[in-house]
C-alpha cells in the first residue's frame, strides 16, 4: 500500500472513530474497505476522503446532505416501493475486497448462463465478470472502449491511449475531480442541479464513482465508450455519476450497460447522468438496463432511481437517449432533453419490459426553449406477469420558442391479464407556432399473431419473442449494432415464463 | 390582361423566377411548359400571392392593377383563380358553406350583392351537373377524402361558381385518367374559353393541350421563358423532349 | 377538507385563487343512468364556475355530455364517469378563452367491467393570456376486456401569450383492449388558410372558417347543437 493510500485510510479511521459512539456509528471492527453500513455526515467525509478528493468537492457533498436531510422521497409515480432504510445500507465498498477470479469456472453459473444467451464474447465475459487477466482480453475489433466500473469504483480502463491522441478525455470521475477540476467545476450540477430531486441529491453526497467524458472542439470520438456497470457486494447502494461534456461541434456515442448478479436483497441505486453539448455538437448514450428484476414472487431485485438530464446548450445540438430497460424490480428514470440551443434536438427511444412483479416508471422531459428546436419520442412499453410499467413524459413549449416540433408515440403491449399498462403524457404549449402531436395505444399480441408464427415452427415463447421484438424495432433499431443483438436477446430472455 | 415583366422571386432565399415576362390578353389560352424544377408552380404560387413566395424584381399588372400589391384575397376578387396542383383538405368545412362564402366575399369586395342560399345553390347545382360531380360530394368537406381525380374536378366546379377573369391552372391534368381528362378539359373550354377571359396553363405534358387548344405556347426553363410559339411548339416539345429547347 | 394546491394533479393548472375563493364547493351532482337507459346533458358554461358530476352508466347504457366551456374568469367542469358492462359514454367538449381566462375540463372516465365503450373530442381555442386545460384520464379495470376507449384531443393557440395544457392519460388493467389516444397541439394549417385566400375569403373570415372548423363536428348530434354551434362561433367572433 502506498504512503498515499495510508493518508487516506487515516482520514477514513479518524471519521469512523469519532461516530463510533453514534446510535448508527459504526463498529470499530470495520474493514478499511468498506464504509459501514449507515448515513450520516461522517459517512460522507469518509468517501470523500477514501477518493483522497480537494476540499471544495467534500463542500459540495456535505452541501447536497444537510440538505438531503431536508427532503422527502417523490411520490407521484405509479410505483409501490416498500419504505427504504437508508440507515441500513452500505455507501461504500472497494473492489479489492472481492477476490479476482482465476477463471470463468469460479463465476456464479446464472450469471454465465445469461452472458452466453446475450452472446457476450468470453474475453469480455472474463472483463465483466471480474476474472484474472480480463482485462488484458480487450476486442479491439469492437472498437469499443470499456470503463468497467466493479461496485464502486473504476478498475479497468482500455483504449486510453487512442482516444488520449484525439484529445478524448475518458476517465473515472474520482480521477477527472482530481485531474480536471475546472472542467469538472463548470458543468458538475449544471444540468441536474443538486436540489433537484431527492435521489440526486442523495447521489451528490454519496456518490462513489462514476464516468467523465470530454470530447473536444470538432472532433469525431473515435470510437463507441462504453461502462459496464455491476453491483456485485451484498448491500451496497450504487451511487454512480457520469458528466459528458460534447465541445463545439464534436461527437460521441456513449454505451452504458448493466448485469448484475443475483441477490435476494433489495438493493438501491441513484445514479445522475448529466450530458452536455454545445454548438453543433452531438451525443448518442444508449443504455441497456438488465440489473436483477427480482425472482418470479417480486422477491428481491434492484431498486433503480436514476436521473438522466441533457442540456442542448449550443445551436443545433443534439442529444439522443436510448434505452432498453429489462431489469430491475423498480425504475424511476426519465431521461430528458433541455432544448436551450437554436435548432436543437432531442430524441428519447425507449423499449421497458417488466415481467413478474417488476414496476417501471420511465419516459422523458422535452423542455423547449431555444427556437426551431424539435423533439422525438417513442416509448414502447411491455408487461408480463404481474407487472406494472408506466410511460410518463413531459413535452413543453416555453412562450419565446417559435417554429418548435415535437412528436411523441407510446405504444403498450400487454401479455397477459395480471400486469397494467399506464400512459401519462403532460403537454404544455405556450407558443402558438409549436406543432405538437401525441399519439398512444395499446394492444396484445393477438391469437392470429402466435398461431401464424407457431404454425411457421417457431415455440410459443419464441413466437413472443419474435413479436415483441418487431413491436419494439423501431427502438432497437437506434442501437449500435452490438447492442441491439444483444438487447433483441434480452428481450426475450426477459419475458421467460410469461407464455404458456 | 396580365402583364409580367422581368419577375424575379424566391422561396426561402432560393432564386426560382429569374427575369421572366410574360403578356397574357383577354380571349388567349396560353399553355407553359418545361421541364420539372423550372418554377412553373413557383409562378402560380407568386401570382396567387403566396406567403413565402418572396418577390424580388419585376412588376405584374392585372388589367392595370398593380397586382403584387394584392392581398391573396384580394387578387381572387379582382378576378384571378388559382387552380392548384394539389387542391388542400379542409375538414369541418363543407364544399357548399366554403364557396358561398368565398363568392360572396369576391362580390362584396366588387360592391356586388351577396347571393342568397337559393341562389348559390342553383349555380352549384349547375357547375357540379356539367362536370359530373354528385351534389353529394358539394356538401362534403372541403377535398376530405376525395381521390386525386375527384379533387381537380372539384377546382374545376369552384372555377365555374367563381366565374373568375383569369385562371391560373397548375398541373390540372396531373392525377387524372383519360375521361376525367376530357371532363375537365371540356370544363375549362365552357367556362373560360370567352372573349372576356383569359387561362394560363400550367402543364408538363400535351396530353391536356389535346383537349384546351392553347393560342400560345411557352418553355419555361430555369426560371424564364426561353421559347414561345404557337400550338405545334406543344408538340415538337412532346416528340424532342425540353433538353434539346431549353438549350 | 383544505382546498387544492398545484401539487394535486386534478388542479395543477388551475388559476388556484379562484378555486380557493370557491372553495368549499358543492356536492358534486350525482348522476345514474339505470340499466339499458339513455342519458343527454349539455353543460355551458360562461359565469366562471366550477361543475362537478359524478355519473355511473348502467349495464348498456348509453350518456352524452356536451359541454362548451367558454365564460368568467375561471371555468370548470369536472366529470367522474364509471361505465359497466356494455355502456357507452361520449363527451364533445370545446373551450374557447380570451383574456386572462383559465378554462379547463377535466375527465375520469372508468371502465369497470366488460364491453363498455368511450369516445372524448376535446377542442380548445385560446387567445390573449387565456389557459386551456384538458386533463383526460381513462382507467381500464382489471377484467373490464373488450373496452374500446378513444380520445381525441386537440388545442389551437392564437396568441404567443396563450396557453394550451393537454394530460390524455391512460390506465390499463385489462389486456383485451383497445385504446387510442391522439393529441395535437398546433397553429392553423398555412396551406389551408393560403387555400382560402385564394379563393377570396380575407384572412380574418379565413381563420375564422379554419376555427369553425376545428370546433365544428363537436357538437354533431347533440340535443342542442344549433345552440351550442351559434354560440361557441360567437364566442369566436369576439376572439378573431
Amino acid at each position: 500500500m502506498s504512503d498515499d493510500m495510508d493518508i487516506k485510510d487515516k482520514a477514513a479511521w479518524d471519521a469512523a472513530d469519532r461516530v463510533a459512539d453514534y446510535e448508527h456509528g459504526w463498529s470499530s471492527d470495520i474493514e478499511t474497505d468498506f464504509a459501514p453500513k449507515g448515513l450520516t455526515e461522517d459517512t460522507v467525509r469518509f468517501i470523500s476522503a477514501k477518493k483522497n478528493e480537494p476540499e471544495w468537492m467534500l463542500e459540495w457533498r456535505l452541501k447536497a446532505f444537510a440538505n438531503w436531510k431536508t427532503m422527502t422521497p417523490p411520490d407521484w409515480a405509479k410505483l409501490n416501493v416498500p419504505p427504504i432504510d437508508y440507515q441500513d445500507a452500505y455507501y461504500y465498498a472497494e473492489p479489492k475486497a472481492k477476490p479476482k477470479l482465476g477463471s470463468l469456472d469460479e463465476v456464479d453459473p446464472e450469471i454465465l448462463r445469461i452472458y452466453e444467451k446475450l452472446g457476450i464474447p468470453i474475453a469480455e465475459q472474463k472483463l465483466l465478470a471480474g476474472v484474472e487477466g480480463g482485462e488484458d482480453g480487450g476486442l479491439p475489433q469492437r472498437r469499443v472502449a470499456v470503463d468497467a466500473v466493479f461496485d464502486s469504483v473504476s478498475v479497468a480502463t482500455t483504449f486510453r491511449a487512442e482516444l488520449e491522441r484525439a484529445g478524448v478525455i475518458f476517465r473515472s470521475i474520482s480521477e477527472a475531480i482530481k485531474e480536471y477540476p475546472e472542467l469538472v467545476k463548470k458543468w458538475l450540477g449544471k444540468i441536474v442541479p443538486m436540489h433537484d430531486n431527492y435521489f440526486a441529491t442523495l447521489n451528490c453526497a454519496v456518490f462513489s464513482d462514476g464516468t467523465f467524458v470530454y470530447i473536444p472542439e470538432g472532433v469525431r470520438c473515435p470510437m463507441e465508450l462504453s461502462t459496464y456497470f455491476r453491483i456485485n457486494a451484498e448491500n451496497t447502494g450504487q451511487f454512480e455519476r457520469t458528466l459528458i461534456i460534447a465541445d463545439k461541434g464534436s461527437y460521441v456515442s456513449y454505451l452504458e450497460g448493466c448485469t448484475a448478479p443475483m441477490r435476494d436483497e433489495n438493493q438501491l441505486h441513484a445514479a445522475v447522468v448529466e450530458l452536455v453539448a454545445l454548438d453543433d455538437a452531438e451525443i448518442k448514450y444508449s443504455t441497456v438496463q438488465n440489473w436483477y428484476p427480482g425472482d418470479a414472487e417480486g422477491k428481491g431485485g434492484i431498486y433503480n432511481f436514476v436521473t438522466k438530464r441533457a442540456l442542448c446548450q449550443g445551436k443545433n445540438s443534439k442529444v439522443s437517449w436510448t434505452q432498453v430497460e429489462t431489469g430491475s424490480a423498480v425504475t424511476w428514470k426519465y431521461p430528458s432533453c433541455v432544448l436551450n440551443g437554436e435548432n436543437s434536438v432531442g430524441e428519447f427511444y425507449s423499449v421497458a419490459v417488466t415481467n413478474n412483479y417488476q414496476q417501471a416508471d420511465t419516459g422523458t422531459k422535452m423542455i423547449h426553449n431555444g427556437k426551431g428546436s424539435r423533439s422525438t419520442i417513442v416509448s414502447k412499453g411491455i408487461s408480463a406477469g404481474h407487472s406494472n410499467n408506466t410511460y410518463r413524459g413531459l413535452v413543453r413549449v416555453a412562450p419565446n420558442a417559435e417554429g418548435v416540433r415535437n412528436f411523441t408515440q407510446c405504444d403498450s403491449l400487454l401479455l397477459g391479464s395480471l400486469s397494467g399498462a399506464h400512459t401519462v403524457p403532460y403537454i404544455e404549449v405556450r407558443n402558438p407556432s409549436a406543432q405538437i402531436e401525441h399519439e398512444a395505444t395499446t394492444s396484445k399480441i393477438s391469437d392470429d399473431q402466435m398461431f401464424y408464427a407457431q404454425a411457421r415452427g417457431l415455440n410459443a415463447e419464441e413466437a413472443v419473442t419474435l413479436i415483441v421484438n418487431g413491436f419494439a424495432k423501431e427502438v432497437l433499431q437506434q442501437l449500435p449494432m452490438e447492442f441491439a443483438v444483444e438487447a433483441q436477446k434480452l428481450l426475450g430472455i426477459s419475458l421467460e415464463g410469461s407464455v404458456g | 390582361m396580365l402583364q409580367i415583366t422581368n419577375l424575379h422571386a424566391t422561396v426561402g432565399d432560393k432564386p426560382i423566377l429569374k427575369g421572366l415576362t410574360l403578356s397574357l390578353n383577354a380571349g388567349e389560352i396560353h399553355a407553359i411548359m418545361g421541364p420539372n424544377g423550372a418554377g412553373k408552380s413557383t409562378l402560380g404560387y407568386v401570382l396567387s400571392g403566396r406567403p413565402g413566395y418572396e418577390v424580388t424584381d419585376g412588376e405584374v399588372t392585372f388589367n392595370g392593377q398593380n397586382l403584387l400589391d394584392l392581398e391573396p384575397h384580394e387578387r381572387a376578387a379582382a378576378g384571378l383563380f388559382l387552380g392548384f396542383q394539389y387542391p388542400v383538405e379542409i375538414p369541418g368545412v363543407s364544399n357548399v358553406q366554403f364557396l358561398r362564402e368565398a363568392l360572396n366575399a369576391q362580390r362584396k369586395h366588387r360592391g356586388e350583392a351577396p347571393l342568397s342560399g337559393a341562389e348559390f345553390l342553383k349555380v352549384a347545382r349547375e357547375q357540379a351537373g356539367a362536370l359530373g360531380m354528385d351534389m353529394d360530394m358539394l356538401k362534403r368537406p372541403v377535398n376530405v377524402g376525395f381521390s386525386g381525380g375527384e379533387k381537380k374536378r372539384n377546382e374545376m366546379v369552384q372555377m365555374g361558381i367563381i366565374d373568375p377573369a383569369l385562371a391560373i391552372l397548375d398541373e390540372t391534368d396531373s392525377g387524372l385518367d383519360i375521361d376525367a381528362l376530357r371532363i375537365v378539359g371540356d370544363g375549362i373550354n365552357r367556362i373560360m374559353r370567352k372573349p372576356d377571359k383569359a387561362v394560363l396553363l400550367i402543364t408538363h405534358y400535351q396530353r391536356l393541350l389535346d383537349y384546351v387548344k392553347p393560342d400560345f405556347v411557352h418553355v419555361l426553363a430555369d426560371g424564364r421563358i426561353t421559347r414561345s410559339g404557337g400550338p405545334e411548339l406543344a408538340l415538337e416539345l412532346e416528340r424532342d423532349g425540353y433538353k434539346e429547347l431549353a438549350a | 377538507m383544505p382546498a387544492p394546491t398545484r401539487r394535486d394533479e386534478a388542479w395543477r393548472y388551475s388559476d388556484i385563487a379562484a378555486v380557493e375563493s370557491a372553495w368549499p364547493l358543492a356536492t358534486p351532482e350525482n348522476i345514474i343512468v339505470p340499466v339499458g337507459g339513455h342519458y343527454a346533458r349539455t353543460i355551458v358554461q360562461e359565469t366562471g364556475s366550477i361543475h362537478q358530476i359524478d355519473i355511473a352508466i348502467g349495464k348498456g347504457a348509453t350518456a352524452a355530455i356536451h359541454i362548451l366551456n367558454i365564460g368568467g374568469n375561471y371555468g370548470r367542469v369536472e366529470l367522474n364517469v364509471t361505465l359497466h358492462e356494455g355502456a357507452d359514454f361520449k363527451l364533445g367538449g370545446v373551450q374557447i378563452g380570451g383574456n386572462t381566462q383559465t378554462l379547463e375540463i377535466i375527465t375520469t372516465v372508468t371502465h369497470a367491467e366488460p364491453k363498455a365503450t368511450s369516445s372524448q373530442i376535446v377542442r380548445s381555442v385560446l387567445a390573449d393570456t387565456a389557459t386551456g386545460t384538458y386533463l383526460g384520464k381513462v382507467a381500464v379495470a382489471r377484467d373490464a376486456q373488450l373496452t374500446d376507449s378513444v380520445q381525441s384531443v386537440k388545442a389551437m393557440l392564437l396568441d404567443r401569450s396563450a396557453t394550451a395544457n393537454a394530460k390524455p392519460e391512460l390506465e390499463i388493467y385489462a389486456d383485451d383492449v383497445k385504446c387510442a389516444h391522439g393529441c395535437a397541439i398546433g397553429e392553423l394549417d398555412p396551406m389551408g388558410l393560403f387555400y382560402l385566400q385564394a379563393r377570396g375569403l380575407a384572412p380574418a373570415d379565413a381563420k375564422k372558417l379554419m376555427l369553425q372548423a376545428f370546433v365544428a363536428g363537436v357538437f354533431e348530434g347533440a340535443v342542442d347543437e344549433e345552440m351550442l354551434t351559434e354560440a361557441a362561433l360567437k364566442k369566436l367572433g369576439e376572439l378573431v
